[in-house]
Protein backbone atom coordinates (compact mmCIF):
# COMPACT_ATOMS: atom_id res chain seq x y z
CA UNK A 1 0.00 0.00 0.00
CA UNK A 2 1.07 3.56 1.12
CA UNK A 3 4.76 4.13 1.63
CA UNK A 4 3.91 6.89 3.53
CA UNK A 5 3.85 7.19 7.11
CA UNK A 6 1.93 9.07 9.43
CA UNK A 7 5.08 10.73 10.69
CA UNK A 8 5.87 11.47 6.25
CA UNK A 9 2.31 12.43 6.06
CA UNK A 10 2.68 15.39 9.19
CA UNK A 11 6.35 16.24 8.12
CA UNK A 12 5.73 16.95 4.47
CA UNK A 13 2.58 19.06 5.43
CA UNK A 14 4.27 21.16 7.98
CA UNK A 15 7.09 21.76 5.29
CA UNK A 16 4.61 23.06 2.80
CA UNK A 17 3.12 25.08 6.16
CA UNK A 18 6.10 27.28 5.84
CA UNK A 19 4.62 28.78 2.81
CA UNK A 20 1.43 29.21 4.20
CA UNK A 21 2.86 30.93 6.82
CA UNK A 22 4.92 32.95 4.46
CA UNK A 23 2.18 34.10 2.03
CA UNK A 24 0.59 35.11 5.38
CA UNK A 25 3.64 37.28 6.40
CA UNK A 26 3.63 38.65 2.90
CA UNK A 27 0.20 39.27 2.22
CA UNK A 28 -0.44 40.78 5.80
CA UNK A 29 2.71 43.40 5.30
CA UNK A 30 2.16 44.16 1.98
CA UNK A 31 -1.68 44.90 2.76
CA UNK A 32 -1.18 46.61 5.92
CA UNK A 33 1.23 48.65 3.74
CA UNK A 34 -0.87 49.65 0.46
CA UNK A 35 -3.79 49.44 3.42
CA UNK A 36 -1.80 52.62 5.46
CA UNK A 37 -1.36 54.45 2.02
CA UNK A 38 -5.41 54.35 1.39
CA UNK A 39 -5.37 54.74 4.72
CA UNK A 40 -4.06 58.44 4.77
CA UNK A 41 -5.92 58.84 1.41
CA UNK A 42 -8.78 58.26 2.64
CA UNK A 43 -8.49 61.14 5.59
CA UNK A 44 -6.92 63.34 3.78
CA UNK A 45 -10.27 64.87 2.75
CA UNK A 46 -9.64 65.65 -0.73
CA UNK A 47 -12.82 64.06 -2.15
CA UNK A 48 -11.30 62.30 -5.19
CA UNK A 49 -8.55 60.19 -3.16
CA UNK A 50 -11.46 59.38 -0.89
CA UNK A 51 -13.68 58.56 -4.01
CA UNK A 52 -10.86 56.48 -5.08
CA UNK A 53 -9.90 54.38 -2.20
CA UNK A 54 -13.96 53.92 -1.73
CA UNK A 55 -13.91 52.33 -5.06
CA UNK A 56 -10.61 50.07 -4.89
CA UNK A 57 -12.68 48.66 -1.24
CA UNK A 58 -16.04 48.22 -2.66
CA UNK A 59 -14.09 46.26 -5.49
CA UNK A 60 -12.09 44.10 -3.06
CA UNK A 61 -15.33 43.37 -0.58
CA UNK A 62 -17.70 43.28 -3.30
CA UNK A 63 -15.91 40.20 -5.09
CA UNK A 64 -14.82 36.76 -4.09
CA UNK A 65 -11.05 36.17 -3.21
CA UNK A 66 -10.78 33.61 -5.83
CA UNK A 67 -11.59 35.44 -8.41
CA UNK A 68 -9.20 38.12 -7.17
CA UNK A 69 -6.65 35.31 -8.07
CA UNK A 70 -7.56 34.23 -11.34
CA UNK A 71 -7.73 37.88 -12.39
CA UNK A 72 -3.97 38.64 -11.45
CA UNK A 73 -2.98 34.84 -12.27
CA UNK A 74 -4.40 34.80 -15.55
CA UNK A 75 -4.89 38.96 -16.60
CA UNK A 76 -1.49 39.22 -16.03
CA UNK A 77 -0.67 36.63 -18.48
CA UNK A 78 -2.65 37.88 -20.83
CA UNK A 79 0.20 41.14 -20.90
CA UNK A 80 2.68 38.71 -21.93
CA UNK A 81 4.04 38.65 -18.72
CA UNK A 82 4.91 35.63 -16.97
CA UNK A 83 3.76 35.13 -13.08
CA UNK A 84 4.34 32.70 -10.71
CA UNK A 85 2.05 31.57 -8.54
CA UNK A 86 3.82 32.63 -5.98
CA UNK A 87 3.66 36.23 -6.92
CA UNK A 88 0.01 35.82 -8.39
CA UNK A 89 -1.14 34.86 -4.31
CA UNK A 90 1.15 37.50 -3.04
CA UNK A 91 -0.10 40.30 -4.83
CA UNK A 92 -4.07 39.36 -4.94
CA UNK A 93 -3.82 38.56 -1.24
CA UNK A 94 -1.89 42.26 -0.81
CA UNK A 95 -4.96 43.57 -2.78
CA UNK A 96 -7.32 41.95 -0.93
CA UNK A 97 -6.16 42.08 2.44
CA UNK A 98 -5.11 46.07 1.75
CA UNK A 99 -8.76 46.82 1.17
CA UNK A 100 -10.27 45.27 4.36
CA UNK A 101 -7.82 46.48 6.49
CA UNK A 102 -8.22 50.04 4.76
CA UNK A 103 -12.17 49.61 5.80
CA UNK A 104 -11.17 48.25 9.54
CA UNK A 105 -9.01 51.29 10.44
CA UNK A 106 -11.40 53.70 8.50
CA UNK A 107 -13.63 52.25 11.26
CA UNK A 108 -11.50 53.26 13.63
CA UNK A 109 -10.56 56.36 13.02
CA UNK A 110 -14.53 57.27 12.74
CA UNK A 111 -14.89 55.87 16.13
CA UNK A 112 -13.18 58.48 17.82
CA UNK A 113 -15.94 60.59 19.76
CA UNK A 114 -17.02 63.78 17.69
CA UNK A 115 -15.78 65.59 20.70
CA UNK A 116 -12.19 64.92 20.47
CA UNK A 117 -12.29 67.09 17.52
CA UNK A 118 -14.28 69.76 18.60
CA UNK A 119 -12.65 69.94 22.01
CA UNK A 120 -8.66 70.32 19.68
CA UNK A 121 -10.56 72.72 17.09
CA UNK A 122 -11.07 74.70 19.92
CA UNK A 123 -7.79 74.47 21.35
CA UNK A 124 -6.60 75.77 17.89
CA UNK A 125 -5.16 72.40 16.76
CA UNK A 126 -5.05 72.43 12.64
CA UNK A 127 -6.15 69.32 10.75
CA UNK A 128 -3.21 67.45 10.90
CA UNK A 129 -2.06 68.26 14.22
CA UNK A 130 -5.73 66.64 15.42
CA UNK A 131 -5.19 63.41 13.20
CA UNK A 132 -1.22 63.00 14.35
CA UNK A 133 -1.76 64.30 17.88
CA UNK A 134 -5.65 63.41 18.77
CA UNK A 135 -6.91 60.59 16.79
CA UNK A 136 -4.65 58.36 14.95
CA UNK A 137 -3.15 57.52 18.62
CA UNK A 138 -6.45 56.70 20.13
CA UNK A 139 -7.44 54.95 16.69
CA UNK A 140 -3.76 53.11 16.71
CA UNK A 141 -5.11 51.35 19.77
CA UNK A 142 -8.40 50.21 18.95
CA UNK A 143 -7.14 48.80 15.34
CA UNK A 144 -5.10 45.97 16.78
CA UNK A 145 -7.54 44.09 18.06
CA UNK A 146 -9.22 43.56 14.88
CA UNK A 147 -6.09 44.10 12.54
CA UNK A 148 -4.94 40.64 14.53
CA UNK A 149 -8.18 38.94 14.15
CA UNK A 150 -8.13 40.06 10.23
CA UNK A 151 -4.99 38.10 10.12
CA UNK A 152 -6.67 35.07 10.56
CA UNK A 153 -8.67 35.81 7.31
CA UNK A 154 -5.69 36.27 5.25
CA UNK A 155 -4.09 32.62 6.72
CA UNK A 156 -7.27 30.55 5.58
CA UNK A 157 -7.63 33.02 2.35
CA UNK A 158 -3.70 31.45 1.63
CA UNK A 159 -5.53 28.21 0.86
CA UNK A 160 -7.24 29.28 -2.32
CA UNK A 161 -3.68 29.80 -3.88
CA UNK A 162 -3.63 25.94 -3.66
CA UNK A 163 -6.09 26.33 -7.04
CA UNK A 164 -3.78 28.10 -8.85
CA UNK A 165 -1.23 25.75 -8.32
CA UNK A 166 0.34 27.35 -5.19
CA UNK A 167 1.93 24.65 -3.44
CA UNK A 168 1.55 25.57 0.27
CA UNK A 169 -0.48 23.94 2.98
CA UNK A 170 -3.56 22.75 0.97
CA UNK A 171 -2.02 21.85 -2.06
CA UNK A 172 0.32 19.86 -0.72
CA UNK A 173 -2.61 18.17 1.18
CA UNK A 174 -4.51 17.23 -1.58
CA UNK A 175 -0.75 15.92 -3.59
CA UNK A 176 -0.49 13.54 -0.30
CA UNK A 177 -4.08 12.61 -0.34
CA UNK A 178 -3.56 11.51 -3.91
CA UNK A 179 -0.80 9.48 -3.03
CA UNK A 180 -2.00 7.93 -0.15
CA UNK A 181 -5.62 7.52 -0.18
CA UNK A 182 -6.30 9.06 3.10
CA UNK A 183 -8.20 11.98 3.18
CA UNK A 184 -9.70 11.83 6.35
CA UNK A 185 -5.83 11.26 8.10
CA UNK A 186 -4.48 13.74 5.45
CA UNK A 187 -6.97 16.88 5.53
CA UNK A 188 -7.63 16.61 9.64
CA UNK A 189 -4.02 16.83 9.94
CA UNK A 190 -4.42 20.23 7.45
CA UNK A 191 -7.03 21.21 9.06
CA UNK A 192 -5.28 20.95 12.79
CA UNK A 193 -2.27 22.59 11.20
CA UNK A 194 -4.38 25.80 9.97
CA UNK A 195 -5.79 25.83 13.81
CA UNK A 196 -2.78 25.75 15.55
CA UNK A 197 -1.96 28.51 13.21
CA UNK A 198 -5.18 30.47 13.55
CA UNK A 199 -5.72 29.68 16.96
CA UNK A 200 -3.33 31.71 18.66
CA UNK A 201 -4.23 34.48 16.67
CA UNK A 202 -7.71 34.80 17.94
CA UNK A 203 -6.42 34.28 21.42
CA UNK A 204 -4.42 37.19 20.92
CA UNK A 205 -7.29 39.35 19.16
CA UNK A 206 -9.58 38.79 21.63
CA UNK A 207 -7.18 39.41 24.72
CA UNK A 208 -5.61 42.61 22.68
CA UNK A 209 -9.56 43.53 23.08
CA UNK A 210 -10.20 43.00 26.40
CA UNK A 211 -6.71 44.47 27.75
CA UNK A 212 -7.60 47.83 25.72
CA UNK A 213 -10.84 47.83 26.63
CA UNK A 214 -10.20 47.48 30.02
CA UNK A 215 -7.64 49.77 30.35
CA UNK A 216 -9.46 52.27 28.02
CA UNK B 1 -15.39 98.34 21.68
CA UNK B 2 -17.08 94.90 23.44
CA UNK B 3 -14.95 91.59 23.86
CA UNK B 4 -18.09 89.98 22.03
CA UNK B 5 -20.06 91.51 19.52
CA UNK B 6 -23.01 89.50 17.87
CA UNK B 7 -24.77 91.30 14.94
CA UNK B 8 -28.37 89.57 13.47
CA UNK B 9 -26.76 85.99 13.64
CA UNK B 10 -28.71 83.69 11.68
CA UNK B 11 -28.27 80.01 11.66
CA UNK B 12 -30.22 77.34 9.78
CA UNK B 13 -29.75 73.58 9.91
CA UNK B 14 -31.44 72.52 6.61
CA UNK B 15 -34.75 74.13 6.88
CA UNK B 16 -34.43 74.46 10.25
CA UNK B 17 -34.00 78.14 11.30
CA UNK B 18 -32.13 77.68 14.87
CA UNK B 19 -30.90 81.03 15.41
CA UNK B 20 -33.24 83.98 14.37
CA UNK B 21 -31.16 87.03 14.23
CA UNK B 22 -29.12 87.20 17.66
CA UNK B 23 -27.56 90.22 18.89
CA UNK B 24 -25.66 90.62 21.88
CA UNK B 25 -22.74 92.75 23.19
CA UNK B 26 -20.94 91.34 25.78
CA UNK B 27 -18.23 93.39 27.59
CA UNK B 28 -14.70 92.13 29.05
CA UNK B 29 -15.43 90.53 32.40
CA UNK B 30 -19.00 89.93 32.38
CA UNK B 31 -20.48 87.09 33.17
CA UNK B 32 -23.49 86.11 31.06
CA UNK B 33 -25.78 82.77 31.82
CA UNK B 34 -27.91 81.87 28.81
CA UNK B 35 -30.88 79.71 29.53
CA UNK B 36 -33.79 78.52 28.12
CA UNK B 37 -35.66 75.25 26.94
CA UNK B 38 -34.31 72.55 25.17
CA UNK B 39 -34.12 73.73 21.51
CA UNK B 40 -33.75 76.96 22.14
CA UNK B 41 -30.40 77.27 20.22
CA UNK B 42 -28.09 78.33 23.47
CA UNK B 43 -25.72 75.41 22.32
CA UNK B 44 -25.75 76.56 18.65
CA UNK B 45 -25.49 80.67 19.63
CA UNK B 46 -22.21 79.19 22.16
CA UNK B 47 -20.72 77.74 18.97
CA UNK B 48 -20.80 80.15 16.95
CA UNK B 49 -19.20 82.13 18.78
CA UNK B 50 -16.04 80.39 18.36
CA UNK B 51 -16.50 79.26 14.63
CA UNK B 52 -17.24 75.62 16.02
CA UNK B 53 -20.42 76.39 13.75
CA UNK B 54 -20.84 78.55 10.80
CA UNK B 55 -23.66 81.08 10.77
CA UNK B 56 -25.12 82.12 7.25
CA UNK B 57 -26.31 85.80 7.77
CA UNK B 58 -25.05 88.67 10.00
CA UNK B 59 -21.27 88.77 11.79
CA UNK B 60 -19.98 88.01 15.45
CA UNK B 61 -16.94 89.47 16.23
CA UNK B 62 -14.35 88.42 19.00
CA UNK B 63 -11.51 90.30 20.18
CA UNK B 64 -11.59 92.50 17.51
CA UNK B 65 -11.36 89.00 14.81
CA UNK B 66 -13.92 88.38 12.63
CA UNK B 67 -15.29 84.88 13.73
CA UNK B 68 -15.07 82.61 10.17
CA UNK B 69 -14.69 78.98 9.72
CA UNK B 70 -10.95 79.47 8.22
CA UNK B 71 -8.92 77.31 9.19
CA UNK B 72 -6.30 80.33 10.11
CA UNK B 73 -9.16 82.40 11.42
CA UNK B 74 -10.28 79.78 14.02
CA UNK B 75 -6.12 79.08 15.29
CA UNK B 76 -6.31 82.91 16.13
CA UNK B 77 -9.47 82.76 17.72
CA UNK B 78 -8.05 79.86 20.10
CA UNK B 79 -6.09 82.62 21.49
CA UNK B 80 -8.81 84.30 22.62
CA UNK B 81 -11.90 81.80 23.12
CA UNK B 82 -12.04 79.28 25.37
CA UNK B 83 -14.46 76.04 25.27
CA UNK B 84 -15.53 74.22 28.00
CA UNK B 85 -17.99 70.97 27.05
CA UNK B 86 -20.61 69.17 28.93
CA UNK B 87 -19.02 65.86 28.40
CA UNK B 88 -15.42 67.09 29.18
CA UNK B 89 -13.60 65.70 25.70
CA UNK B 90 -10.69 65.49 27.39
CA UNK B 91 -7.92 63.31 25.42
CA UNK B 92 -8.38 59.98 27.19
CA UNK B 93 -4.61 58.77 25.90
CA UNK B 94 -2.82 61.61 26.99
CA UNK B 95 -2.07 62.38 30.98
CA UNK B 96 -3.70 65.58 32.44
CA UNK B 97 -0.12 67.65 31.93
CA UNK B 98 0.12 66.68 27.97
CA UNK B 99 -3.47 67.52 27.77
CA UNK B 100 -2.90 70.82 29.11
CA UNK B 101 0.37 71.85 27.28
CA UNK B 102 -0.59 70.10 23.61
CA UNK B 103 -2.20 73.06 22.29
CA UNK B 104 -0.36 76.20 24.02
CA UNK B 105 2.99 74.24 22.77
CA UNK B 106 1.24 73.89 19.16
CA UNK B 107 -0.37 76.92 18.63
CA UNK B 108 1.20 79.84 21.12
CA UNK B 109 4.40 78.11 20.81
CA UNK B 110 5.47 77.97 23.74
CA UNK B 111 8.36 75.79 24.55
CA UNK B 112 7.91 72.36 26.89
CA UNK B 113 9.51 74.48 30.04
CA UNK B 114 6.99 77.65 29.54
CA UNK B 115 4.08 75.00 28.77
CA UNK B 116 4.48 72.93 31.88
CA UNK B 117 4.96 75.83 33.93
CA UNK B 118 1.54 77.29 32.61
CA UNK B 119 0.09 73.64 33.33
CA UNK B 120 1.26 73.79 36.81
CA UNK B 121 -0.17 77.27 37.35
CA UNK B 122 -3.61 76.58 35.61
CA UNK B 123 -3.93 73.13 37.53
CA UNK B 124 -3.18 75.04 40.65
CA UNK B 125 -6.23 77.71 40.15
CA UNK B 126 -8.58 74.43 39.94
CA UNK B 127 -6.98 72.32 42.81
CA UNK B 128 -5.40 69.67 40.85
CA UNK B 129 -1.78 70.31 41.07
CA UNK B 130 -0.87 67.17 42.16
CA UNK B 131 -2.94 65.18 39.23
CA UNK B 132 -0.19 66.51 36.35
CA UNK B 133 0.66 63.19 35.88
CA UNK B 134 -2.83 61.50 36.26
CA UNK B 135 -4.81 60.29 32.96
CA UNK B 136 -8.62 61.76 32.44
CA UNK B 137 -9.38 57.94 33.25
CA UNK B 138 -8.31 58.05 36.85
CA UNK B 139 -10.06 61.08 37.81
CA UNK B 140 -13.86 62.00 38.60
CA UNK B 141 -15.81 63.40 36.70
CA UNK B 142 -15.63 66.67 38.58
CA UNK B 143 -12.15 66.60 38.19
CA UNK B 144 -11.91 66.07 34.99
CA UNK B 145 -13.98 68.92 34.34
CA UNK B 146 -12.01 70.79 36.12
CA UNK B 147 -8.52 69.61 34.43
CA UNK B 148 -10.95 70.91 30.87
CA UNK B 149 -11.32 74.13 32.58
CA UNK B 150 -7.41 74.08 33.20
CA UNK B 151 -6.68 73.52 29.65
CA UNK B 152 -9.12 75.98 28.62
CA UNK B 153 -7.17 78.62 30.66
CA UNK B 154 -3.82 77.50 29.67
CA UNK B 155 -4.62 78.96 26.14
CA UNK B 156 -4.85 82.29 28.08
CA UNK B 157 -8.47 82.95 26.29
CA UNK B 158 -10.14 86.30 27.07
CA UNK B 159 -13.35 84.48 27.02
CA UNK B 160 -14.79 81.47 28.29
CA UNK B 161 -17.45 79.51 26.64
CA UNK B 162 -19.20 76.96 28.74
CA UNK B 163 -21.69 74.75 27.58
CA UNK B 164 -23.92 72.86 30.09
CA UNK B 165 -20.62 72.26 32.08
CA UNK B 166 -22.36 70.47 35.15
CA UNK B 167 -24.90 68.61 33.77
CA UNK B 168 -22.95 65.33 32.90
CA UNK B 169 -21.89 65.25 37.09
CA UNK B 170 -22.86 63.71 39.68
CA UNK B 171 -24.90 66.09 41.53
CA UNK B 172 -22.36 65.78 44.73
CA UNK B 173 -19.34 66.93 42.47
CA UNK B 174 -21.27 70.31 40.49
CA UNK B 175 -20.36 72.28 43.57
CA UNK B 176 -16.80 71.66 42.98
CA UNK B 177 -16.57 73.00 39.29
CA UNK B 178 -18.96 75.76 40.20
CA UNK B 179 -16.65 77.03 42.50
CA UNK B 180 -14.09 76.73 39.55
CA UNK B 181 -16.03 79.13 38.23
CA UNK B 182 -17.23 81.55 40.74
CA UNK B 183 -12.99 82.60 41.22
CA UNK B 184 -12.76 82.75 37.46
CA UNK B 185 -15.62 85.52 37.88
CA UNK B 186 -14.19 87.01 40.58
CA UNK B 187 -11.05 87.55 38.92
CA UNK B 188 -12.46 89.43 36.10
CA UNK B 189 -12.82 86.12 33.48
CA UNK B 190 -15.67 87.07 30.92
CA UNK B 191 -17.70 83.78 30.55
CA UNK B 192 -20.28 83.10 28.68
CA UNK B 193 -22.55 80.14 30.09
CA UNK B 194 -25.26 77.98 28.70
CA UNK B 195 -26.60 76.41 32.14
CA UNK B 196 -29.36 75.18 34.35
CA UNK B 197 -27.84 76.19 37.36
CA UNK B 198 -30.07 78.90 37.82
CA UNK B 199 -29.18 79.47 41.45
CA UNK B 200 -25.59 80.05 39.76
CA UNK B 201 -27.08 82.41 37.46
CA UNK B 202 -28.67 84.14 39.47
CA UNK B 203 -26.23 84.68 42.25
CA UNK B 204 -22.78 84.86 40.81
CA UNK B 205 -24.23 85.74 36.65
CA UNK B 206 -24.23 89.46 35.87
CA UNK B 207 -26.74 89.39 33.06
CA UNK B 208 -29.41 86.62 31.95
CA UNK B 209 -30.38 85.93 28.67
CA UNK B 210 -33.46 84.00 27.69
CA UNK B 211 -33.66 82.84 24.33
CA UNK B 212 -36.57 80.64 22.97
CA UNK B 213 -37.43 80.01 19.45
CA UNK B 214 -33.85 80.45 18.19
CA UNK B 215 -34.43 84.55 20.02
CA UNK B 216 -33.02 86.23 23.06
CA UNK B 217 -36.68 86.56 23.70
CA UNK B 218 -35.64 88.39 27.26
CA UNK B 219 -32.72 89.19 28.77
CA UNK B 220 -31.34 91.83 31.73
CA UNK B 221 -29.34 91.96 34.48
CA UNK B 222 -29.45 88.48 36.78
CA UNK B 223 -31.57 88.84 39.73
CA UNK B 224 -33.75 91.30 38.06
CA UNK B 225 -34.78 88.68 35.61
CA UNK B 226 -35.18 86.27 38.25
CA UNK B 227 -37.45 88.25 40.35
CA UNK B 228 -39.13 90.39 37.36
CA UNK B 229 -39.51 88.09 34.18
CA UNK B 230 -41.27 90.19 31.97
CA UNK B 231 -42.67 87.79 29.68
CA UNK B 232 -44.88 84.54 30.10
CA UNK B 233 -42.42 82.61 28.11
CA UNK B 234 -39.85 82.96 30.88
CA UNK B 235 -42.53 82.74 33.83
CA UNK B 236 -43.20 79.27 32.35
CA UNK B 237 -39.73 78.63 32.05
CA UNK B 238 -38.58 79.80 35.73
CA UNK B 239 -41.64 78.25 37.46
CA UNK B 240 -40.75 74.74 35.92
CA UNK B 241 -36.96 74.49 36.88
CA UNK B 242 -36.74 76.30 40.03
N1 LIG C 1 -25.81 69.27 14.16
C1 LIG C 1 -27.11 69.56 14.01
N2 LIG C 1 -27.78 69.21 12.89
C2 LIG C 1 -29.08 69.50 12.72
N3 LIG C 1 -29.82 70.15 13.61
C3 LIG C 1 -29.25 70.53 14.77
C4 LIG C 1 -27.86 70.25 15.03
N4 LIG C 1 -27.55 70.73 16.24
C5 LIG C 1 -28.67 71.28 16.71
N5 LIG C 1 -29.69 71.17 15.84
C6 LIG C 1 -31.06 71.69 16.03
O1 LIG C 1 -30.97 73.05 16.33
C7 LIG C 1 -31.91 73.43 17.32
C8 LIG C 1 -31.19 74.09 18.46
O2 LIG C 1 -30.31 73.17 19.06
P1 LIG C 1 -29.35 73.53 20.24
O3 LIG C 1 -28.49 72.35 20.49
O4 LIG C 1 -28.68 74.82 19.97
O5 LIG C 1 -30.38 73.71 21.44
P2 LIG C 1 -30.07 73.93 22.97
O6 LIG C 1 -30.81 75.14 23.35
O7 LIG C 1 -28.64 73.90 23.23
O8 LIG C 1 -30.79 72.67 23.59
P3 LIG C 1 -30.33 71.76 24.83
O9 LIG C 1 -30.78 72.47 26.08
O10 LIG C 1 -31.10 70.49 24.63
O11 LIG C 1 -28.85 71.56 24.76
C9 LIG C 1 -32.64 72.17 17.70
O12 LIG C 1 -33.86 72.15 16.99
C10 LIG C 1 -31.75 71.05 17.21
O13 LIG C 1 -32.52 69.95 16.81
MG1 LIG D 1 -27.31 72.53 24.22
Amino acid sequence: MSAFTDWDILRNLLLAARWTVALSLIAFAGGALVGLLLTFMQISGRVVLVQMTRLYVELFQGTPLLMQLFLVFFGISLFGIDVSPWTAAALALTLFSSAYLTEIWRGCIESIPKGQWEASRCLGLNYVEVMYHIILPQALRIAIAPTVGFSVQIVKGTALASIIGFVELTKAGTMLNNATFEPFKVFGFVALIYFLLCYPLSVASRMLERKLHASG
Amino acid sequence: MPLVNIDNVHKYYGDNHVLKGIDLRIDAGEVVSIIGRSGSGKSTLLRCINGLETYSEGGIIVDQMEVTDDDSQIRKLSKSVGMVFQHFNLFPHLTVGQNITLAPKLVRKLSAEEAAETAREVLQKVGLQDKFDSFPGELSGGQQQRVAIARSLAMRPKVLLCDEITSALDPELVGEVLKVLETLATEGMTLILVTHEMNFARDIGDRVIFMHQGKVWESGEAKAVFANPQTPELQTFINAVL
